[in-house]
């Protein structure tokens, strides 16, 4: 009887709850979101691997994964802001190259490396730039216009290197991308600083706030005043930044730049942010499901090889990973919203 | 230039207002008023022009020929922020919400609380949020689910109190009770009464006559993109009502 005048006291009260955040929701919350999937699946391979092969347990093997997970994390960061915000940046592969070639033959033509690094990753911004006006000035659709720019940067970087690697850059320039600190590689704190920068801008400003609603319903927001264009255009900005300084660092790494750098490298970028969980339709997404994705691309590869399989066989696996990844996105969607099929 | 005193214009006015998208003339030569402290509905069939009308008063589309009066003086409307500049909130049919994000985040979409500058303080909009929702009586689970997961009538409860906490002199509603049952609809009804009593300008659209009839203070019949006939409600019959909207009945002469 106290119960249920306890379930009519709360069908009354007409009080509208600030929270829904008791403990069981939190639980189950976690437990349904498509990170916690992807982490189990990861745990369990890394435990099986561990029973098969020593290395897996070797902080050096450890060190290795990370470092390589550092460039697609960096990117993968800002392609979750392309896609919670509606939007799809192809380009990202070619602005990769764009930055590394750009910052390594401004090295090379006697800059000082401060401005070379800006120079090449604001060639990048640049580029980004091109892209968002495009999009939402010229309302040529977001595949077309990254895809145009995917070949035409490409195409420039050739064209102005002849196709030829740029060497003899600085050694001071490499110590960027080479050294370490407190026995870990400095490639991993600029990649930890930019990825918590990212998460904070998309969870915590307004600007960030006002992503979600572009990508949840542009004309809704758009309708609500937001500056819609604005914001998607700051948005491939961003994107185009982050490819640039990502290849920036890639030319420090490798003490040279290499014109054929980061070919299908947005295939990566994009498998990474689909796997940790944003949504290809817009709205919904974090930047550290896309760290998380960006590490499994890097655990996967460096375990295959580890447990000797055919590493021919490692794009299966992502493939099948990819896809189950977005079925799961579409079942949560259906589930989480009443009207089937819409955003 | 003439002077014009703010208490004795209209809160919002068309005067000779025309809208055309390509060759479909959608408003033709519109003039309307809309007072303070004064409910006014504008009915008519569909392809009568109610919704371009809205989305004109609300900064969605500019218009192509007359003025838009704002107090009396001509306002360009560049955009829907804009028009909240100027003291207009809207309520739109369709596309008001945005399902992903939740209720508090929708209650101040496109003017969330600024903290430093960039941050958003989400926890003065979600206060914000649930005591206007609570003081509505609009009955949710919590301000933080989703928009995605509530019913049609929550949804317009929503969109409807964000109009309201923005406390504009004008509020423009679309279809309010579209979506909505009985109670729902009676408690709309009391909202839009509150507005009129605080003194607001009330610009509602609705099929509903019987709503309409309840609730208006005049009735504006639109018809093929044409003002058809304004009525104030305690003289108006719901015949000739019917009639205007179908055309059975003349408009009336056109005001030079």
């Amino acid at each position: 009887m106290i119960a249920n005048d306890k379930a009519a006291e709360t069908l009354d009260s007409t009080v509208v709850a600030r929270s829904s955040t008791d403990a069981g929701s939190i639980f189950l919350r976690v437990v349904t979101s498509p990170q916690f999937m992807v982490l189990l699946v990861m745990l369990l391979f890394i435990a099986f691997g561990a029973t098969q092969s020593a290395q897996f347990l070797n902080p050096a093997t450890w060190i290795n994964i990370l470092r390589n997970a550092v460039f697609i994390a960096i990117v993968a960061s800002f392609t979750t802001f392309v896609f919670v915000s509606g939007g799809l940046d192809l380009s990202v592969g070619s602005l990769f190259a764009v930055g590394g070639m750009a910052s390594a033959g401004f090295l090379v033509a006697g800059m000082s490396i401060p401005l070379a690094i800006l120079l090449g990753t604001a060639a990048g911004g640049a580029a980004g730039l091109l892209n968002g006006l495009l999009i939402n000035y010229g309302n040529i659709p977001p595949f077309i216009t990254t895809l145009g720019m995917l070949y035409a940067a490409r195409s420039l970087v050739v064209y102005f290197t002849g196709g030829q690697p740029i060497t003899g850059l600085p050694d001071a320039f490499s110590d960027i991308a080479r050294a370490n600190l407190f026995g870990l590689p400095m490639l991993l704190y600029y990649a930890a600083a930019i990825v918590i920068i990212a998460h904070i801008v998309l969870e915590t400003t307004t600007f960030g706030g006002d992503v979600r609603a572009i990508g949840g319903n542009r004309e809704a927001a758009s309708n609500a005043g937001i500056n819609v264009k604005r914001i998607s255009t700051i948005v491939y900005v961003m994107s185009g930044l982050s490819a640039a300084l990502a290849g920036v660092l890639m030319s420090a790494r490798l003490g040279s730049g290499q014109p054929s750098i980061g070919v299908s490298f947005e295939l990566q970028v994009i498998s990474a942010v689909i796997i940790g969980g944003t949504s290809l339709f817009g709205g919904i997404g974090t930047v550290w499901g896309s760290l998380l994705g960006s590490l499994v691309l890097s655990i996967l590869t460096t375990g295959l090889i580890l447990l000797r399989i055919d590493p021919v066989l490692q794009d299966f696996v992502i493939g099948v990973i990819i896809v189950v990844a977005v079925g799961i996105d579409q079942l949560r969607r259906r589930r989480m919203f009443r009207s089937v099929g819409a955003r | 230039m003439q002077l014009t005193d703010p208490t004795q214009s209209p809160a919002l006015e068309l005067r000779h207002v025309s809208k055309a998208f390509g060759h479909v003339v959608a408003l033709d030569d519109v003039s309307l008023r809309f007072e303070r402290g004064e409910v006014s509905v504008i009915v008519g069939d569909n392809g009568a022009g109610k919704s371009t009308m809205m989305k004109v008063l609300s900064g969605v589309y500019p218009v192509d020929g007359g003025d838009l009066c704002i107090d009396g003086i001509p306002t360009r409307l560049a955009n829907p922020a804009k028009a909240r500049e100027h003291g207009i909130a809207a309520v739109f049919q369709n596309l008001a919400l945005v399902e992903c994000l939740d209720v508090a985040e929708n209650m101040y979409l496109g003017r969330q609380i600024r903290r430093w500058g960039v941050f958003a303080d989400k926890k003065a909009m979600i206060d914000g949020a649930a005591d206007t929702l609570t003081e509505l009586k609009v009955r949710l689970p919590s301000v933080r689910v989703p928009v995605g997961i509530l019913s049609g009538g929550q949804r317009q409860g929503v969109a409807i109190a964000r109009a309201v906490q923005q406390n504009t002199p004008i509020v423009l509603l679309d279809e309010p009770t579209a979506a909505l049952g009985y109670r729902e609809t009676q408690q709309v009804i009391t909202i839009i009464r509150q507005l009129r009593d605080a003194g607001k300008a009330v610009v509602l659209v609705s099929h509903d006559l019987s709503m309409v009839f309840d609730v208006a203070d005049t009735i504006q019949v639109m018809r093929l993109g044409r003002v058809q006939g304004v009525r104030r409600r305690s003289v108006a019959d719901r015949n000739e009502i019917i009639g205007l909207i179908t055309g059975a009945i003349e408009a009336d002469r056109r005001a030079a």
